[in-house]
């Protein structure tokens, strides 16, 4: 056909050749096109989702087959992460009003689909400023695969749009693709901040490792040195309750004056104080100083956890016109997590207050691995 | 009250290991994910590498950026593997290969014929025809740009310009090649008879094991037509026993079997085909035939194909579509409105076949006018759709 080349040589037969040696039996799955399934949920200036690619398509972009044997395993998927997330940084970009967000991954997984299996990357973007419209630029496999196509599914504030990205080499494609975003309503954003407030306190075991440490010997009395069971309901219940108000009305306190820019703490602090906090209500049930009024060590301590929960919402970021719905939300999202817990655990400890297991086992022993659980926590932090 | 001391002993103990269960499982929470999954171990093998889908293979790629004696086979092997494998991303790689070749001021007319054959295999055909008639105003006698338009026309029903062309390409090919052309129009023009006979004639001895594969599926295609089912039969089996991989026949020869109720004979003529769309769909409907449990699986993968082609805007597969939702799915209204805008696509005879099929089957005979029309018009004479 190339009339004016007079041969192929040697060199370009040989590359073809080597590509045709490839040959391998054809794999069961039904053939789809090539395509990356990108997921994407926005609350306010945060970003959350994930990317999905073809383990083909992932070979194609960074290379997973060390050993050359024309198969990828699950031990080269995971050396060749740090390669992927490269490659998905330098080729999918989100931007928003303050430019491109801060992109960060999470550990990579496997999802199987009917066309095979998928590689699956978690990936969380700090936009900044809470977010009214996005830009998203993919260029995911443009190079390798031109008919790479990325099936985009947008959430927002209860909205959900979809859309094919990529595809375009010309010159109208570059830049990427904006995307306007519902704003919420103040119901909206209600219902989704007291999710993120549930989801939150049941997630993030510590404040609850806190607040049963605080709440096992509720339903005891320490009588010379020796824990024995409440006689009654009514004690067991004013306790419970003693403790869950002073450290609700603590930690709301002390959100709101972070949430509203009033006070703020460095991160780190705050944490490795919180870890402390646990660390301190386990062992107080294990070598009994404060027996009567744990609700002001509930207090106390519940003022730095409110910081806690304040740099999980700062994360979110509140949205514009609905800043104190939202707070108020994801603080009754915290506080309704928490007692479902608490009427989850709370009447079983009843019952069981009188046997030796409670008193001898749960007591000492369950309070000390909570203890050591949170000296892990507080070392880690601590040293960052 | 003191309902701890009344407790029975064993229900203490229920209540412990609930108790335990309760403060465990806050402990396990974040750890309930949906689908995606961590394998049990490195050695889980996740995927086949196909040839040519590999890293180190673009070293090759990266060579026929500059030259194009290197990026016309290795663009022609890719579509290639398309062919074979049913396997659109090959159509994507050649893509890649070619488009420093397409981006010139001046395409390389070789480039420009391979770039239209991958529109063509994608079903962009009006794209297709337009990059075309930019490869044969460089090269006004290339015969694989005459004979792929003449291919073209044909898949459109605009079968007087397919003529044409046919007439065209016959200047400069071997008078049998030209005459498989120039017959396969006069078969869907009224002359069908004499089509058939006229290339039955033909006697491939020394043709190219292509060219050969191409009298016997025309062959095979015109004895359906001619509801001369035997006939037809054999002539696929031979083109099959010379190119097992021709998937176009192995399907045409499957539909000829499901047609005559003999599902079992399809399936094994469909075994390990199902990576193939279309060769997919003919399993799908043999085991309905069969009330075979695997359907399910089947149906579940077409699909989900079905949905990412459609997502994406693409028609490559519109008529299998068409015939899943009449035949599978039993959604006679969708397959209409399926096969309706298949119709305005392409016009092969399987495409009036399925639309027909559709309109009787949601009850709206009027919505097949435009297939019998131009079956009318052309004089396409078809004893599949006459049966019906």
């Amino acid at each position: 056909m190339s009339a004016h080349k007079p041969w192929p040589t040697m060199l370009s037969v040989m590359a073809v050749m080597a590509v045709m040696a490839l040959l391998a039996g054809a794999p069961a799955e039904a053939h789809i096109a090539s395509n990356g399934f990108l997921s994407l949920q926005v609350t306010g200036s945060h970003v959350s989702g994930a990317l999905e690619l073809a383990i083909r398509d992932g070979e194609l972009a960074v290379g997973l087959d060390r050993d050359r044997d024309g198969k990828v395993n699950w031990g080269e998927l995971r050396a060749g992460q740090s390669s992927l997330q490269s490659y998905v940084s330098g080729h999918l970009a989100l931007i928003g009003v303050d430019g491109v967000c801060k992109v960060s991954f999470g550990p990579l997984q496997v999802n199987e689909r009917v066309d095979g299996n998928y590689l699956w990357l978690p990936l969380n973007a700090d936009c900044g400023t809470a977010l009214e419209r996005l830009t998203i630029d993919y260029r995911v496999l443009q190079d390798e695969d031109p008919s790479h196509r990325g099936l985009l599914t947008l959430s927002a504030h209860g909205e959900v749009q979809s859309a094919v990205l990529g595809g375009g080499s010309g010159a109208g494609a570059a830049g990427g693709r904006l995307f306007e975003l519902v704003q919420p309503s103040p119901w909206s954003a209600f219902i989704e901040y007291l999710r993120a407030g549930i989801w939150h306190i049941w997630s993030g075991i510590d404040h609850l490792l806190f607040l049963l440490s605080l709440l096992l010997p509720a339903v005891l009395v320490r009588r010379q040195g020796r824990w024995e069971a409440v006689p009654m309901a009514a004690p067991a219940f004013a306790n419970i309750v003693k403790v869950v108000t002073a450290f609700t009305l603590a930690h709301s306190i002390t959100l709101s004056l972070a949430a509203f820019d009033l006070v703020r703490l460095p991160g780190r602090l705050t944490e490795s104080v919180i870890a402390a906090s646990i660390i301190i209500a386990a062992l107080n049930n294990v070598f009994p100083r404060v027996t009567e009024g744990r609700w002001r060590i509930a207090f106390a301590f519940g003022l730095l956890h409110g910081f806690g929960f304040a740099s999980v919402l700062a994360e979110m970021g509140l949205p514009k016109g609905a800043r104190l719905v939202s707070l108020i939300a994801f603080n009754l999202g915290v506080e309704a997590g928490q007692l479902a817990v608490v009427l989850a655990v709370m009447p079983l400890a009843y019952l069981l207050r009188s046997t030796a297991f409670y008193r001898r086992a749960l007591m000492p022993w369950g309070s000390s691995a909570i203890a050591a659980l949170a000296l892990i926590w507080f070392v880690q932090r601590a040293s960052g | 009250m003191t309902a701890g001391d009344a407790l029975p002993r064993a229900l203490r103990a229920k209540l412990t290991v609930l108790v335990t269960l309760a403060l465990g499982s806050v402990a396990l929470l974040p750890a309930a994910h949906a689908t995606p999954y961590v394998p049990s171990s490195d050695n889980v093998v996740l995927a086949d590498l196909p040839a040519g889908a590999r890293y180190r293979d673009l070293a090759a790629r990266r060579l026929a950026q500059a030259r194009l004696d290197v990026a016309v086979p290795l663009a022609q092997f890719y579509i290639q593997q398309s062919r074979l494998s049913g396997d659109l991303r090959y159509l994507g790689y050649a893509d890649a290969v070619l488009a420093p070749w397409l981006n010139r001021r001046e395409p390389a007319p070789d480039a420009l014929v391979l770039h239209a054959t991958i529109q063509q295999s994608r079903h962009e055909f009006s794209a297709a025809l337009m990059t075309l008639e930019r490869a044969l105003a460089a090269r006004p006698n290339d015969p694989q740009a005459l004979l792929t338009r003449a291919t073209i026309l044909r898949v459109l029903g605009r079968y007087a310009q397919a003529g044409a062309a046919c007439e065209q390409f016959a200047r400069w090919v071997e008078p049998t090649l030209a005459a498989l052309c120039i017959q396969g129009v006069r078969g869907l023009t009224g002359q069908l008879d004499s089509a058939y006979a006229e290339l039955r004639q033909l006697s491939p001895q020394g043709w190219l094991n292509t060219e050969k594969s191409w009298l016997y599926s025309e062959l095979g295609e015109m004895a359906v037509r001619l509801g001369l089912d035997a006939d037809a039969q054999r002539w696929f089996q031979q083109d099959l026993n010379l190119v097992p991989t021709d998937s176009y026949v192995r399907a045409a020869y499957a539909d000829l079997l499901l047609r005559q109720g003999r599902a079992g004979e399809a399936l094994t003529l469909l075994q390990g085909q199902e990576s193939f769309e279309p060769l997919l769909l003919r399993i799908a409907l043999a085991q309905k035939q069969l009330h075979d449990p695997r359907l399910a699986q089947s149906s579940a993968r077409l699909r989900a194909a079905f949905a990412a082609e459609t997502q994406r805007a693409e028609s490559v597969h519109r008529r299998e579509q068409a015939r899943f939702l009449l035949e599978v799915e039993n959604q006679p209204q969708l397959a209409l409105a399926t096969a309706s805008q298949n119709w305005s696509l392409q016009r092969e005879p399987d495409d009036a076949l399925v639309l027909v099929a559709a309109a009787r089957a949601a009850g709206d005979p009027a919505a097949a006018a435009p297939a019998l029309d131009f079956m009318r018009r052309a004089d396409l004479r078809d004893a599949r759709v006459s049966a019906r």
